[in-house]
């Protein structure tokens, strides 16, 4: 039973990189679900799609780049440059249905150029895209400096009309689930793109002259395919993948600017390789990619719905599932190699003496590899600590906040209520300022302290927060997990008959800037460090 | 014209170190014409200061990530992760001095304030465990490219895209300024010359003595021309690609080391951000060949590495804007592409063989 399904899956290995990125998707999604209530609405699965049209539409081309053997570095330099050139563009007076043309015009230039470079000055994929690249980037800080706002009726169409699901959403109320023209879009490049590459000439050459280290490229010039042709116009379909990529970011974020999608190659590469299709080239489906930008896209919205986690995770969890799919392919790769001996050693006779899959040298080099990541994080975890023991006492428990008793300060006559907790020795102060100058400290220690200042100090303090556009929305509230030595605020402020407050957490950049000065400020009046 | 001049002129050419050279003798004839006093030295406070010695100055990171690239390139791979551990290194060398966001409460809580010299761990340590570490990470990628057989640019895109997560989940994505001033001196030191310069100066010195007085140069060659040969001719191609992925880290460690005292604080974000890049090309303008490895030269990857520096240098200088530095970036790539190509090698030599062909008419 067990032999008969093992015999099935080998004989159908080559979906398995595909299979392992579907199956890693439900699993995810269905853990997601569970944990994060959020995560059951319908709309939860379409923000999937909402929020990464381009990157889907860039894995496209880039997926037929690297199942012919080549890898593009250029997709976000291109992407910068067409939000930069079509907002210049537009700015100028152009129409847009023109703009656009001419965007996915300079997209391919970039790919002829580079596939040229590649063909035929026999240059490495990585160098000549790197230039690409670089010369993209480059160009959009030649054409502006600083960002270019688009304010046109067309894009604000294209990026906010909601395409409504028919059954999910109810289409007298205009509510329910949704998604929008650039969905559409992604996904007509993507259904093209598998057509393209599974029953056409070209898109067969496309696999036949991936992997192998340059050997399968050679035997298929030998067999008279069009090896050159194809490499470049692989190239081509990359560029201009990366330019309606661009066009759909400038429609989604309304700007252009060369700082746009830093990066953005890696995130590419790595929903390919999660995709399931192999950096050596040849193997590998356009649909698996489709799964891998998904992915790549849950766990960046798995981490927004945690809360608790940074966004560099996100770079660890894709790193680490990278990892995991390049095990899976090499698993295949030592399988197919056993494959081959096997026929070569005249089928069932030799399968004595066959090498198995799991006793290959991939295989033993896994569990080594995955040995070291044990031994590192036991290093990290216990060994270090113990080499360097801690000589200082350890953090104290953090207070909490009192919210209660601060809003019963601000609605009495304290002009100022400004509650700072954390630190290094965990206090947890509330300080209520009056019009009169009079100081109330509570350190929660069941002894309020009153102390006094000038009147006309509080008065000046309470205009310079409200000059500094303490009531406008430069102030806004913002909340992150401390660090252990970090302070948190509260600060109310009341003036003209307005009362406002702002919360913030030190050693976060998130916060706006002004509220520092201010705090500094308080810390003076009040007198503390 | 003449025969002799024929046979010199292929010397020349055939030498490896002919391109870097020839390319930073056509920057430096620019700047002569174009930039005035770009060549002017000053001695202020015994330190010597001039465009030329900026040169020297900012291109000594790449330089060192050059030679440990050059290695790994020569054994006929690539590491592109070594900008993350360059992050890694500088994250764990700033908790190191300050650990205070890791949620450790010192024992004076204003120790700080009262002593910015003070530093949480003594300052050897400081530099020796980052070293550690980004010699570990490098170890990893020698890992999966010798023993997991891992194409070499996946293995390593691997950590290049982790490697960044892990340098902020280090600092808890917090930059951490650094006050103590002898850390500080690896980046803005000056004995007359700037003090990094003579770090690159030990880490080239130091792998010229490995590869080139040891055996080790000549296996790093032989696995890069071919490793099956080399396996069969009793050479370990895994412990051998496994060295020189981990040098390739201990490298990035100390440039890492150098790009965070010359700020003087750990930004996970941008420090060694392209540098793999700027690191390959410094290896190809210096000769090794990307991909298929084989024959390096440690010197000329090191001049490519000032020619990098000295073409931004030159243009920042000549007026070119920041921002723009990118574009021209990418002409010296495109310019090394055409140079190098099979077509443009042909014409180089050619011009000695066709004076070789007239003599023999004559």
């Amino acid at each position: 039973m067990i032999r008969a399904l093992v015999a099935r899956v080998e004989q159908h290995r080559k979906f398995l990189p595909l299979s392992a990125t579907i199956a890693l998707f439900v699993v995810v999604y269905l853990a997601g679900a569970y944990s994060f209530k959020a995560m059951q609405d319908g709309q939860a699965f379409f923000n999937l799609f909402v929020t990464t049209p381009f990157l889907i539409i860039c894995v496209v081309g880039e997926t037929f780049v690297i199942v012919s053997g080549g890898i593009d570095l250029s997709v976000s330099g291109i992407l910068a440059l067409t939000t930069v050139v079509a907002a210049s563009l537009i700015n100028m007076g152009w129409n847009p249905w023109v703009v656009f043309p001419v965007m996915l015009l300079m997209g391919m230039v970039f790919g002829v150029v580079m596939g040229f470079f590649i063909t035929y000055l026999k240059v490495q994929p990585f160098i000549a895209t790197l230039a690409g690249m670089w010369l993209a980037r480059g160009l959009c800080y030649i054409i502006s400096d600083s960002e270019v706002r688009i304010h046109d009726s067309l894009y604000t169409t294209l990026n906010q009309t909601k395409i409504l699901i028919p059954g999910l959403a109810d289409p007298v109320t205009k509510k329910g689930d949704y998604i929008s023209y650039l969905v559409v879009v992604a996904m007509v490049v993507l259904f093209v793109g598998m057509f393209i590459a599974h029953l056409t000439k070209f898109g067969r050459t496309v696999y036949a002259i991936g992997g192998g280290n340059g050997a399968n490229e050679l035997s298929s010039r030998l067999m008279g395919l069009a090896v050159n042709r194809t490499k470049v116009l692989v190239y081509v379909i990359s560029g201009f993948c990366s330019a309606l990529a661009g066009i759909t970011y400038s429609i989604y974020v309304g700007s252009g600017h060369g700082t746009h999608a830093t990066g953005f190659e890696l995130t590419v590469i790595a929903a390919v390789v999660i995709g399931g299709i192999a950096l050596t080239g040849g193997e590998g489906y356009l649909f698996g990619a489709l799964f891998g930008a998904l992915i790549t896209a849950l766990i960046q919205s798995l981490i927004q719905f945690n809360g608790t986690l940074s966004s560099w995770w996100t770079y660890i969890f894709i790193g680490g599932l990278m990892l995991v799919f390049i095990g899976v392919q090499s698993v295949v790769a030592a399988w197919n190699s056993s494959a081959i001996g096997r026929a070569r050693s005249g089928g069932r006779a030799g399968r004595k003496k066959e090498v198995v899959w799991y006793r290959t040298k991939a295989a033993r080099g896994g569990a080594v590899a995955l040995a070291v990541v044990l031994v590192a994080v036991v290093s990290i975890n216990v060994v270090l600590p113990a080499m360097f023991p801690k000589t200082t006492t350890a953090v104290c428990k953090a207070q909490a906040m009192r919210p209660d008793q601060a809003k019963a300060l601000s609605q009495g006559d304290a002009v100022i209520v400004y509650e700072r907790n954390g630190g290094t020795t965990c206090v947890e102060e509330l300080y209520a300022i009056y019009a009169d100058g009079r100081i109330v400290s509570d350190h929660s220690d069941g002894n309020p302290k009153t102390t006094n200042v000038a009147a006309a100090q509080v008065t000046k303090i309470v205009t310079d927060i409200t000059n500094q556009g303490w009531f406008t929305t430069a102030f806004y509230t913002t909340h992150h997990t401390p660090c252990a030595a970090c302070y948190q605020y509260s600060l109310t402020v009341k003036a003209n008959g307005v009362t406002k407050t702002v919360d913030a957490v030190d050693g976060g950049t998130d916060a706006p800037a002004a509220y520092w000065p201010i705090t500094g400020q308080l810390a003076g009046l009040l007198g503390v460090q | 014209m003449n025969v002799s001049f024929a046979r010199t002129w292929s010397k020349l050419t055939e030498s490896m170190l002919f391109l870097p050279i020839a390319a930073l003798l056509m920057i430096f004839a620019f700047d002569l014409i174009a930039i005035p006093g770009f060549f002017r030295l000053e001695l202020k406070d015994g330190h010597l200061f001039g465009s030329v010695i900026d040169v020297l100055r900012n291109g000594s990171p790449t330089v060192i990530l050059a030679m440990g690239m050059t290695l790994v390139i020569a054994t006929g791979g690539v590491d592109l992760s070594v900008g993350a551990v360059m992050a890694i290194a500088s994250s764990v060398a700033c908790i190191m001095i300050n650990p205070t966001i890791t949620g450790m409460a010192l024992t004076d809580p204003g120790l700080f304030l009262k002593d910015p010299q003070y530093s949480w761990a003594p300052l050897w340590m400081v530099i020796v465990v980052p070293l550690i570490i980004a010699s570990l990470c490098g170890m990893w990628n020698g890992m999966l490219v010798s023993y997991w057989r891992i194409q070499p640019m996946v293995a390593t895109l691997v950590l290049m895209i982790a490697g960044r997560g892990i340098a902020q989940l280090v600092t808890n994505a917090i930059k951490i300024i650094i006050f103590n001033d002898t850390y500080a001196y690896l980046g803005n030191g000056w004995i007359i010359l700037p003090f990094s310069l003579y770090i690159a100066a030990a880490v080239f010195l130091a792998a010229w003595l490995l590869t080139r007085r040891t055996a080790i140069g000549l296996f790093v060659e032989s696995v890069g021309i071919n490793f099956r040969s080399s396996y069969y001719s009793g050479i370990n191609e895994r412990r051998i690609k496994l060295f020189a992925y981990t040098f390739c880290g201990f490298c990035a460690g100390i440039a890492g080391l150098i790009a965070t005292s010359a700020i003087r604080t750990s930004d996970a974000n941008q420090i060694g951000l392209y540098t793999e890049l700027d690191a390959i090309l410094a290896v190809v303008i210096g000769g090794t060949l990307m991909g298929t490895g084989g024959r390096f030269s440690l010197l000329g990857s090191a001049i490519g590495g000032l020619v990098i520096q000295a073409t931004i240098t030159s243009m920042l200088s000549f007026g070119v804007p920041a921002s723009a530095i990118i574009a021209v970036k990418a002409v010296v790539v495109i310019v090394v592409i055409l140079l190098y190509s099979e077509q443009a090698q042909k014409f180089i030599r050619g011009v000695g063989s066709v004076t070789m062909r007239g003599e023999a008419a004559r």
